[in-house]
């Protein structure tokens, strides 16, 4: 331990509570170290105080998710602090490239047809119809312009705030993370109508009992706003 | 140079084969040398809705494994001047035959043919890739039922994949009577499902299975709709523009009449 003279850790008192800034030059185990005689040094401070925010601020050094993990256990060990994020300015070109994917909106113009499974990452745009029997997947958003027949499964890594969207909406199932709606069998309803008249998406509502809901497109706006506040 | 096209529609029983037969014998009506492959094996049945069964000695696996020359296995239709059967194998199953026999065979026949019309077996396994692997053009038969049309789109779906022409549709065993009604699909419903250009419709009659039971194709037949429905389907492959047949059958003044008195006309 040669070298350490203080100066790889810094705590910050801000407005939303404390930033504690890592230096980004020193080894990750030097950084661990002192990290951990700080908090042990502070931990008079933490332990009577209220629940403090903390946001971790690495600078340019790469933290995987064990590095993230173990800093977060040593500063909760305190008690008092709850980490509130762990900032990096740095990403691995794969972590990199799933963003990317996520934020991207894929159009595809085709029929979706029965049998085919059309499987994306992010938003899904097609121009042409979901037909009975066919299915699309996206982590994000879907949208349909055209005849959504089929199944349509928006936000499948549990993003819940998804929706599907549709110009003509006749679903035989759409599902939105882990909520489910399937369409009236045949036999219980004469006629097949669509789940709404003309063009309208699908979101999850509801607090205890989830379902899915059908709202007119031109109040998706509305919707997404609501959200983006919670 | 012929155009090879291949008659699928994934369901069974949707009139694959009926509609093989008689688009080959309206063709062959209009004078274009055609050649029927019937690619069933194991369950053929061209030859029989043709009335040919009898003459069959050597058939589409022994031409794929070369025990005979592919001219050596077809059946010559006298009714006709060029109508030629290549009939499937009896005693064997699919897996006979491979996707490059099956190109072999159609390029071979391809230089002596206007048409060459491939009969595809129900499925989408192996019968279907072969089927399928010689064939240029599609035509995907469906029935206006919710079945057979849900097969159709999976069919269209997997030929969209292969080196094919999008596939043209026809819809068979139309029924204006319970569509009217509403109790079916019409060929309006049907076509906007599939999104597929419409090369014909076929009413449903019973002179189709009583010349299917007879070994003549309904096509041969001048006076059944169900036969105009093939032909104008043989006049719009040769290029030329056929308005749609009307499915409802112009009732005659003493028709009317006599439903009007509640007598079955």
């Amino acid at each position: 331990m040669t070298n350490n003279n203080g100066n790889y850790v810094t705590i910050k008192g801000t407005k939303e509570g404390l930033t504690i800034v890592l230096n980004d030059q020193c080894s990750y185990q030097e950084l661990l170290e002192e990290l951990k005689k700080k908090i042990e040094r502070e931990q008079r401070l933490f332990e009577n105080g209220p629940q403090v925010e903390v946001r971790v601020h690495a600078g340019n050094r790469y933290l995987s998710k064990s590095h993230e993990e173990e800093i977060t256990e040593v500063l909760n060990k305190t008690g008092s602090v709850r980490v509130h994020e762990v900032h990096s300015n740095v990403m691995t070109k794969d972590e990199a490239h799933e963003a990317i994917e996520k934020a991207t909106v894929t159009s595809v113009t085709q029929i979706v047809r029965s049998g085919q499974v059309l499987r994306k990452k992010g938003d899904i745009l097609i121009i042409g119809d979901v037909n009975p029997g066919g299915v699309v997947e996206a982590t994000g958003n879907i949208y349909v312009i055209g005849a959504l027949k089929g199944i349509a499964r928006a936000g499948t890594e549990g993003e819940s705030h998804a929706v599907v969207c549709a110009s003509v909406m006749i679903p035989k199932q759409i599902s939105i993370s882990d909520t489910y709606f399937y369409a009236p069998e045949k036999h219980e309803k004469q006629e097949q109508k669509p789940a709404i008249e003309g063009p309208g998406y699908a979101y999850v509502t509801g607090e205890e009992y989830k379902a899915i809901a059908f709202e007119e497109t031109k109040m998706l706006g509305h919707y997404l706003r609501s959200v983006s506040y919670t | 140079m012929g155009e090879a096209i291949v008659i699928t529609s994934g369901k069974g029983g949707v009139g694959k084969t009926t509609t093989s037969a008689n688009i080959g014998t309206a063709l062959a009506l209009q004078g274009q040398k055609v050649c029927l492959i019937d690619t069933d094996i194991g369950l053929r049945n061209l030859d029989v809705v043709m009335g040919l069964e009898n003459r069959i000695i050597y058939d589409l696996v022994d031409a794929a494994e070369g025990r005979c020359k592919v001219q050596q296995a077809l059946i010559r239709d006298k009714r006709f001047d060029c109508l030629h059967l290549l009939p499937a194998a009896q005693t064997k199953d699919k897996s006979a035959v491979n996707p490059e026999q099956m190109q072999e065979i159609v390029e071979t026949l391809r230089p002596e043919y206007d048409f060459i019309l491939i009969d595809c077996p129900a499925g989408i396994e192996q019968g279907f890739k072969n089927a399928v692997s010689g064939a240029d053009k599609a035509i995907v038969v469906t029935t206006p039922d919710t079945a057979a049309v849900r097969d159709a789109d999976r069919i269209i779906g997997l030929l969209e994949n292969e080196d094919i022409e999008p596939p043209k549709l026809v819809v068979n065993r139309v029924r204006s009577d319970l569509s009217r009604e509403g109790n079916v699909l019409d060929v309006e419903d049907v076509v906007a499902t599939l999104a597929v250009d419409l090369l014909g419709m076929i009413v449903d009659e019973e002179h189709v299975l009583k010349a299917a039971h007879k070994g003549e194709p309904i096509a041969m037949n001048p006076n059944s709709r169900a036969s105009l429905g093939y032909r104008n389907i043989a006049r719009r492959l040769l290029g030329e523009s056929v308005p749609l047949m009307a499915v409802e059958e112009k009732k005659s003044f003493f028709s009317k009449v006599k439903s009007l008195f509640g007598i079955k006309a």
